[in-house]
């Protein structure tokens, strides 16, 4: 025994002494592809509403680079960071990378080359590119848009006895609303789904620009953040007061976003759900449930007679370029054919997504497209987008603490700003 | 080796004794053969083949456990993001400290220790019954196996259906009056929800080694005790827990490792973490870290501290074993 403590206390005094003599990673990997392939990571290319965007884009990029072969390597979606992070420690891997806008792709940018030069001419084109910038550079085109619309089942309002072609336009009033939905249908007012913490997120961002004054919602998303503003603090009232008047469905800290709480919402259990407008959760999943005429798109409730409630959107997805590839341009020439307008259109028409081309005719979506369209040129930036990832997750566990009433809104204002700085 | 005689062939040259057994009695005779390959080579390839022989398994076991163990302890001294590569020393080290949720994620494995003998009574349990025959034993025997060859993401979601809130389970409860429990969204009984599948999903593995060290009890004490008038929990308690000692200790610590090695799968799918980081364990938080966060730096580290925390659980394990060995 003696002997056998004596060799595991070895084996650690040797790790310990040879500890921090360089890094797994180093700053000058290499690329691991040949110069006549491109090899793209993503989470789309292997779903089959997501075939025909895949061939008209590869069809697009072969007419200018015939000579090179494109090679869609689909991740599961669950673990795609994790994968990614393992190629970026290792400075092999995809030459072209699909990313989330915001924070999974502003912690990456080392890993990535600015596009800047390669994409000038679809600036205009396409619309969302403030979720795959940072300091200034774009490190991704998007392809699609997302945003927050709240949805709203205008079948359960007409059976409430509202007016279903115009839902409150103050937050009283939607509270008030939702007690008559909950008394005449027995439906709750909000699905809510909040296991991931992700329900904090929608609810920022889809009921923020209805809370916060206009300079206030610039300020934050330029990063100046007052989280000891009353307006700021108001936003995570309304979120504990929305739960304890029971407007949310129930157990929300225990039921996944996607696809329980849309689910909710789809079997008509609550009146109003805040979705997406990317290729999930979103209107044309609703619709395939309720009906093209049943799902209707609201503003997000006054709170503060100083705002200005808008849609809340930014770049959904986005393709950049590794920095490791061996010709940027050329990656950049694919990332110009996966959001190019044909490719788009396809993606839109198949999935539903709202795509990030403003030039696509999205005249056949129903009303409810045509109203979050309409939103979109004056839409701004989602609040949570413009978090640091660490400052995101931490709110979500907050979140949790809030609906459970173990610990203040000032607590929690309190602790995302001391976040904020360091996150 | 050099300056060395090549090692005289026959007799002569056996045993430690030398020339006293020169004229010992007379031996089978010797037919006239070639010396073996090995004599010929000589002393310093016989020396050498165990070491050629251990050196492929040497090599595998260096190159591919101890180098990687040595890597992931390298990194954790170094930085993430804008560090990446440069010596921080303990930083990460301290950033775990300092974090509530790693705090939390130990908690989690003392708490795993002390639920440990629940999760070796209910297999042990279970497994005397069958042994004792109670009736329809090699039904439950198939039954209680069963879950163990079913995936932990086939588990959880099963288990996330009828833990729901507005699950079955719930539904129960309401029916006999009893208000529903959020067990997967109050962070106080979270914890103990996933523990329970995941008791629930891996017992059937426990006991069937139990019933594999009851095929090693002497019947004849059972047939003493019952002559004796000895009742269940007598012969329990008396025969069975000691005859089988080495079984239960050897379950106590394959248990402990499952729970503290095997749970991600569970959490990921029932939990994620939540609510409110209460049911984060050491794998999980590493995962977080790594495939969340970017930061690989931090993730090794808490893989380093992972195992010494099974290195600590190794080393009982050996120690536990050695006693049991010695008792016998």
């Amino acid at each position: 025994m003696k002997q056998r403590t004596l060799w595991s206390a070895a084996l650690v005094v040797g790790l310990t002494l040879t500890a921090g003599c360089g890094s797994a990673a180093g700053p000058n990997s290499q690329s691991g592809d040949s110069g006549n392939k491109l090899v793209v990571w993503d989470w789309k290319s292997g779903d089959e509403n997501a075939a025909r965007y895949v061939e008209k884009a590869k069809a697009d990029f072969a007419k200018k680079h015939s000579d090179i072969e494109v090679e869609f390597v689909a991740q599961p979606f669950d673990q795609y960071y994790t994968l990614l992070g393992a190629a970026i420690q290792a400075g092999k891997g995809p030459d072209v990378i699909l990313f989330n806008g915001g924070g999974q792709i502003r912690d990456r940018v080392d890993a990535l080359a600015p596009l800047d030069t390669y994409i000038a001419e679809d600036k205009q084109r396409l619309a969302g590119w403030d979720a795959f910038t940072k300091d200034g550079k774009a490190y991704a085109a998007p392809v699609t848009l997302q945003g927050h619309p709240l949805y709203y089942n205008k079948a359960l309002y007409e059976t409430a006895g509202l007016d279903q072609d115009s839902p409150a336009k103050t937050w009283d009033d939607f509270v008030k609303d939702c007690g008559v939905i909950t008394e005449k249908t027995g439906a709750k007012c909000l699905a809510l789904g909040n296991k991931e913490g992700i329900g904090i997120q929608f609810f920022l961002s889809a009921f923020g620009s209805a809370t916060l004054t206009p300079q206030e919602y610039d300020d934050w998303i330029a990063g100046k953040r007052n989280w000891s503003s009353p307006d700021v603090k108001r936003i995570f009232e309304l979120w504990k007061q929305a739960n304890d008047a029971g407007l949310n469905t129930d157990g929300a800290n225990s039921t996944a976003m996607f696809n329980d709480a849309f689910a909710a919402f789809q079997s008509t259990k609550a009146a109003n759900v805040i979705g997406l407008m990317s290729d999930v959760g979103h209107w044309k999943d609703f619709t395939e449930f309720l009906g093209s005429d049943t799902v209707g798109v609201m503003d997000a409730p006054l709170v503060n007679p100083a705002a200005t409630p808008s849609l809340p959107y930014d770049g959904g997805i986005g393709y950049g370029v590794a920095k490791w590839t061996k010709d940027p341009e050329v990656a950049a020439d694919l990332v110009r054919s996966l959001t190019s307008t044909d490719a788009l259109s396809a993606f839109y028409a198949d999935g539903g997504a709202i795509a990030s081309d403003t030039t696509i005719d999205l005249s056949s979506g129903g009303p409810a497209v045509q109203t979050i369209v309409s939103e979109v040129k004056t839409g701004k930036p989602a609040l949570h987008v413009a978090l640091p990832s660490k400052t995101v997750d931490l709110m979500g566990r907050l979140s949790q603490q809030l609906l459970s009433g173990s610990i203040t809104v000032d607590e929690v204002v309190a602790q995302l700003a001391a976040s904020d700085k360091t996150g | 080796m050099t300056g060395r005689s090549p090692s005289p062939v026959g007799p002569a040259s056996a045993g430690p004794t030398g020339g006293a057994t020169i004229t010992a009695p007379p031996r089978r005779p010797q037919p006239a053969r070639p010396s073996p390959p090995r004599n010929r080579r000589g002393p310093g390839a016989e020396r050498l083949a165990p070491f050629v022989l251990l050196a492929p398994a040497v090599l595998i076991i260096v190159v591919l456990r101890l180098w990687p163990l040595l890597l992931g302890v390298n990194f954790s001294f170094t930085g993430d993001g804008d560090r990446n590569g440069m010596w921080v020393g303990l930083a990460n080290y301290l950033t775990l400290l300092d974090d509530p949720l790693f705090r939390t994620a130990l908690r989690n494995v003392g708490l795993l220790v002390l639920l440990l003998p629940v999760a070796v009574a209910i297999p042990g349990l279970l497994a005397t019954f069958i042994y004792l025959k109670v009736p329809g034993n090699r039904f439950y025997r198939a039954v209680y196996f069963f879950p163990a060859v079913l995936s932990p993401v086939i588990v959880g979601a099963i288990f996330n259906l009828l833990l729901a809130y507005d699950g079955p389970l719930n539904a129960a409860l309401g029916a006999v009056g009893l208000g529903p429990v959020d067990w997967l969204g109050d962070p106080d009984v979270a914890i103990f929800a996933v523990v329970g599948v995941h008791i629930w999903a891996t017992f059937g593995m426990a006991l069937v080694v139990f019933l594999a060290g009851f095929s090693t009890l002497d019947p004849s004490l059972l047939d003493a005790a019952k002559v004796d008038g000895a009742t269940l929990p007598q012969t329990i308690r008396h025969v069975i827990i000691p005859s089988l000692s080495r079984t239960i200790q050897f379950v106590f610590v394959t248990t402990m490792i499952g729970m503290l090695t095997s749970m991600f799968g569970l959490l990921f799918v029932m939990t994620g973490g939540g609510p409110e980081g209460s049911t984060y364990l050491p794998e999980y938080y590493i995962w977080v870290q790594q495939g969340q966060f970017n930061q690989p730096a931090l993730a090794s580290a808490a893989s380093t501290a992972l195992f010494l925390i099974m290195l600590v659980v190794g080393l009982a394990q050996i120690a536990v074993l050695r006693r049991a060995g010695k008792e016998e």
